[in-house]
């Protein structure tokens, strides 16, 4: 049984997703080589060409650049000599900054000094980094998949049993209390009414901004009042910031809403299944089913309906993936925390060290493509036993 | 007038995508009055000014994505097609690869090449800064429009209508272009932009706030043009953000938000505010044209 499984899983188009997986993984390799091979030794060049320029212009007869006049005065006399470049002006003027804070800073400059780029010192630090960011990032995805579906399920059943939004109950409650008014009435229970509706929206309106808000939104807002750095804090943030659980849930609730309006979910009713989206009575939905790991509602066409929109959500779990991916580098770059993957990826760039960063990058999208490789085999495992070829 | 009054309200009960696209555009009058009123001249034009190269930026890029995806759609429409496997095979090896990039690291390729050009003088203006990472965002969410495409495509390939067409004489590319993408898909291109103006305002302000608040030694950042991004890393900002978290265990001091930290405050709120609006425009926009 089990040789039948796995022989039908690897269907030819299986084979072919997983072949262009390996291919892309092993033209993305060789182009990283290929760039760390020559790009990074032509950009050291580069570097070394512009130090020198600004070690020359550092060593300039009579200019003291740690005088802000004398500093101004190079910033124009460049002005003079390249108007139309001021930005390169500009940088160069900065680079100077930076070139003569690393004489006193950089570690390589001092006696014993780690050499720059890869090292095997460094290299085995990012392995711990890269795998700390790998678990964090598992722990997002499994928890995330959970939280979509719930949240998709519960506007799903919110949405059958009729209910509007309290802004729009507080809209027409407000056309009441002005028909009301203009007969000479009191509206004293719909402005109540109205009143409670509003405060309703206000909070579910609290609750949809901070879904929406970007991590670094959030981030900020907290830290000065909770401790922002626990990877657990982390895991929370990544799961509910940056639209993220907001946007798949809506996907998830789209596939819902399709599959409730083929016509074998009206035959089931006909043919006595439940069909009722009453929380908690004899035929409805039982909260705690919503709320279980795996979401299992017997005897309710709830379930026929659940299981084939999970089976079409499945595929738009590797677009999911690289959103995370997106979300997890934004919010490790704002946490700002040192011993971060990312923290260091924004490091590297920011001292152009980009052999490092080149590495990051590529670890960052081999985290991509495995999981691209598992949705595959977990959707081709799904559509054999849809097309019961098990 | 009590007339006109129970239309607009017929429509804003009826229309989701309109009834929320009337809160974003009176949200954002309600701030700009608000600022004009109480913030400093000096952040106040500051703040128009990230308001404006956000929104050019995140329209520019989702014209980019719009030509990029429809070109590259019917480029690999018509290469399947004509049995041109040669060049087929290897334009859709390269999207699926770019479809392995995640976004934020596209953006962070892009903003290295844009500093390599700036430092060698190239793209110095600040409209061209704005257009190129616009390009950026627009390469990197193209393919969902070409994904579109395909999909619309590949829909009515499968009905009578697309054969029927071709029978009347009709050219492919007509039929493709005009009768499927122009005449019968537009809805739900316009959806797929809204929801891509969306994506392209919450990653060109992640990549501001990233480069001004990680990578600015490199360039300086007067070279680059202020989004509501790179608004909100400046220390100021910063500190009114941190002040919202000081409110929330101090309540009287939400008063001091509205005014003392008003920069800050009023940037975060016009981030979240407008990606709260264009995801409900995009939905309303589902229900109206049953999409």
């Amino acid at each position: 049984m089990r040789r039948t499984i796995s022989s039908s899983m690897f269907s030819p188009l299986l084979r072919k997703k997983l072949f262009d997986h390996l291919a892309s993984i092993l033209f993305v390799s060789a182009v990283f080589i290929v760039l760390l091979a020559v790009g990074v030794n032509r950009e050291k060049n580069d570097r070394e060409k512009r130090h020198e320029l600004i070690e020359m212009m550092t060593k300039l007869q009579n200019v003291n650049l740690g005088s802000p006049m004398q500093k101004s005065l190079l910033r124009e006399t460049l002005d003079v000599f390249y108007p139309s470049e001021k930005a390169r002006n500009d940088s160069i003027m900065q680079s100077i900054d930076a070139y003569r804070t690393e004489q006193y800073t950089n570690k390589v400059y001092k006696t014993g000094g780690a050499p720059e780029g890869l090292s095997w010192l460094g290299t085995a630090d990012l392995a711990g980094m890269y795998l700390s960011f790998v678990f964090v990032y598992v722990l997002v995805l499994i928890v995330s998949y959970y939280a979509v579906q719930t949240f998709a399920l519960f506007s799903f059943i919110q949405y059958k049993q009729q209910k509007s939004s309290y802004l729009l109950c507080a809209f027409r409650q407000f056309w009441l209390i002005v028909e009301k008014i203009r007969r000479g009435d009191i509206p004293a229970k719909e402005a109540g009414r109205c009143a409670v509706l509003v405060l309703q929206a206000c909070c579910r309106g609290g609750v949809l901004l901070v879904l929406f808000a970007p991590a670094y939104i959030i981030i900020y807002s907290l830290k000065s009042t909770a401790d922002t750095e626990p990877w657990v804090f982390m895991v929370v943030l990544a799961v509910v910031s940056n639209g993220l659980l907001i946007n798949y849930a809506h996907k998830f609730y789209t596939f819902l809403l399709a599959e409730s309006r083929k016509g074998y979910v009206e035959t089931a009713a006909v043919k006595g299944l439940n069909h009722s989206y009453e929380w908690n009575v004899q035929g409805g939905i039982a909260l705690r089913s919503l709320l279980h790991w795996k979401k299992y509602f017997p005897l309710h066409v709830l379930q026929q309906v659940y299981s084939n929109a999970r089976y079409q959500y499945i595929p738009t779990m590797k677009q999911y993936a690289s959103f995370l991916i997106s979300g997890l580098v934004i919010i490790e770059m704002a946490l700002n925390i040192q011993g971060h993957l990312c923290y260091e990826l924004l490091q590297d760039i920011l001292f152009e060290r980009y052999e490092m960063a080149l590495v990051i990058m590529f670890g960052i999208f081999l985290v991509v493509k495995g999981t691209e490789i598992i949705v595959d085999c977990w959707f081709a495992r799904e559509s054999a036993k849809y097309e019961n070829r098990t | 007038m009590t007339a006109v009054m129970t239309d607009i309200s017929r429509i804003l009960q009826q229309r989701k995508d309109i009834r929320w696209l009337s809160f974003w555009f009176l949200g954002m009058i309600v701030v700009w009055i608000w600022d004009a009123l109480f913030l400093d001249p000096l952040s106040y034009e500051l703040v128009q000014a990230a308001i404006f190269n956000t929104f050019f930026g995140a329209g520019a890029a989702v014209a980019a994505a719009l030509g990029l995806g429809w070109g590259g759609a019917l480029l690999l429409y018509f290469l399947e097609n004509g049995k041109k496997r040669f060049f087929y095979l290897p334009i859709l090896f390269m999207v699926n690869l770019i479809r392995s990039v995640p976004q934020i690291i596209g953006l962070l390729i892009g903003y290295i090449i844009l500093s390599f050009w700036m430092d060698y003088g190239v793209l110095q203006s600040a409209a061209g800064q704005t257009l190129w990472m616009a390009c950026v965002i627009g390469l990197l969410c193209s393919l969902e429009i070409m994904d579109l495409i395909a999909e619309r495509i590949a829909y009515y390939k499968k009905s009578d209508y697309f054969h029927a067409m071709q029978c009347c004489g009709m050219k492919e590319s007509r039929i493709i272009n005009v009768e499927i993408l122009w005449k019968s898909s537009s809805a739900h291109l316009v959806h797929k932009s809204v929801s891509l103006f969306g994506d392209s305002i919450f990653l060109q302000c992640s990549i501001g706030f990233i480069i001004s608040v990680g990578l600015s030694n490199d360039v300086s950042l007067t070279n680059f043009p202020v989004t509501l991004g790179s608004l909100l890393a400046k220390l100021d900002s910063k500190q009114d953000i941190l002040a919202v978290g000081s409110a929330l265990l101090d309540p009287s001091y939400i008063s001091h938000l509205f005014f003392q930290h008003l920069q800050g405050v009023s940037v975060a709120a016009l981030i979240v505010f407008t990606l709260l609006c264009i995801y409900h425009i995009a939905d309303g926009l589902i229900h109206s044209y049953d999409l």
